[in-house]
């Protein structure tokens, strides 16, 4: 099931081209690997997805509806991870959690706090918690409501090896019925985890497919891309 | 939106600076009338509503500076934006958020008339409009300075400027601008002072154009906040 249509969108900030003509598709099941230095145009590409910023030209589709027009519908089928996991500090985990899933009109899954380890820290102030809790806080809170659509914007930053272990496991997990788009600097991230690979470097799709097969095989074409 | 409503005010009442603040413009509020009110000597509210709009030009600035700019500097207006929430549910929950911890602080002064009404018989209506005036140009006020937040992501600064904006709307109508502006200029201020129109609500007159002017400065400031927030870039 086609979940994601880009059809030559663009992105200008004033004099600056962040997008530049990008199409792709994606469907249910698969987990794309967003890959590309900074300033590339990765978060702009997802914020464009979730109707978070408006293209300058090209058309965008998500389960057959335009995340401008459409925005809060789009929004209730769709969990997003930001760049940097931006939190309230003031709130507690559990607050924090209760209040995302009121505005979406859903319940928490306790399968998933409990998956990602948050059971502990459920009571603390999230200004007191570690990086990768709040790492974690910030996934748990993507995923309230089961999204079909997931977007995550460096999910694994900041976290220690054991963490980002835990979180791909996690979502290669989720990803039998959802559609996953994860950017990420870490090219062995996409290896383990993604299904399917898009380069994107100064605005444009430079790569749109399958992983390279082999050991460092993605860093080998990442570069040559990328240079 | 309900939802954000609770999470702003749960901000203010789970946090003790709320409180101290909500107290302390409560105690200044019924300090500064009744300090004076033997002086004069008249039973009337009046002074005390005279006086609110000088106690708002502070307090409410410092309510409500970070309510956008504080979401624009560590980013979480993006998880807000994200959600299935409307820009205007985003201003609306937070308008009437800062209009409800007002609307207490404004609640807490309501043992003055009860005290006056002791000493000497008061007109309720002239209180229940005074009050109902107070609450409108609170709700112009907190617009203005949602505004002013809204533009940038420096707590300060949005303080700063609803501060001077909100000065300027106070003394247009004063005796100060009345000493330096010609007749005729001052004249046409005069329909754009909250003072001139909190004025008949303080006599008890309730003027449709004094409920024009309140409601419609209301929502033209959260309508350029709700602006703000959709160009996002």
């Amino acid at each position: 099931m086609l979940m994601i249509l880009l059809t030559s969108v663009t992105k200008r900030f004033r004099n600056t081209l962040a997008v530049d003509n990008i199409s792709f598709k994606a469907k249910q099941g698969e987990i794309i690997g967003f890959l590309g230095v900074n300033g590339a145009g990765k978060t702009t590409t997802m914020r464009l997805l979730l109707g978070y910023l408006n293209s300058t030209s090209g058309k965008i589709s998500i389960d057959n509806l335009n995340p401008l027009k459409d925005r809060i519908q789009v929004l209730r089928n769709v969990g997003y991870l930001p760049e940097n996991n931006p939190l309230y500090q003031e709130m507690k985990v559990d607050e924090y959690l209760t209040f995302i899933a009121a505005v979406k009109g859903k319940t928490i899954l306790r399968d998933t706090i409990d998956q990602v380890g948050l059971e502990d820290v459920i009571k603390s102030k999230i200004e007191n918690l570690s990086r990768g809790y709040k790492q974690r806080v910030g996934l748990v809170a993507a995923l309230i409501g089961n999204p079909q659509i997931l977007i995550l914007d460096e999910p694994t930053s900041g976290l220690d090896p054991i963490e980002q272990e835990k979180i791909r496991k996690l979502i290669k997990k989720l990803s039998s019925d959802k559609t996953i788009i994860f950017s990420t600097h870490i090219l062995s991230e996409v290896e383990d985890v993604a299904t399917r690979l898009i380069i994107i470097h100064k605005g444009k799709i430079v790569y749109d497919g399958k992983k390279p097969r082999g050991r460092g095989g993605v860093e080998k074409l990442f570069k040559k891309l990328v240079k | 939106m309900k939802t954000l409503y609770k999470k702003e005010l749960q901000y203010y009442l789970n946090n003790p600076i709320g409180y101290i603040v909500i107290v302390l413009f409560a105690v200044f509020a019924n300090f500064l009338f009744v300090k004076d009110i033997f002086v004069v000597g008249s039973v009337s509210m009046r002074s005390f509503f005279q006086l609110l709009p000088w106690l708002f030009l502070i307090y409410i600035p410092a309510l409500s500076m970070r309510i956008v700019a504080e979401e624009k500097r560590t980013n979480t207006l993006e998880v807000l934006l994200t959600l299935p929430l409307s820009e205007t549910q985003v201003i609306l929950a937070k308008f009437l958020a800062l209009v409800t911890i007002v609307g207490v602080s404004l609640t807490l002064t309501l043992g003055l008339p009860v005290s006056l009404s002791f000493l000497s018989g008061l007109y309720l209506p002239e209180i229940v409009a005074g009050y109902f005036g107070s609450l409108l140009l609170t709700s112009f006020y907190i617009s203005l300075s949602m505004f002013f937040s809204s533009q940038t992501k420096n707590q300060v600064v949005a303080f700063l400027l609803s501060i001077l904006a909100l000065f300027l709307f106070t003394v247009i109508s004063t005796d100060v601008t009345a000493s330096i502006l010609p007749r005729s200029i001052q004249d046409f201020l005069v329909i754009f002072s909250p003072m001139n129109h909190l004025l008949n609500f303080i006599k008890g007159v309730i003027e449709v154009r004094s409920l024009f002017y309140f409601i419609s400065g209301t929502l033209v400031f959260l309508f350029l906040a709700v602006i703000d927030l959709e160009k996002r870039e």
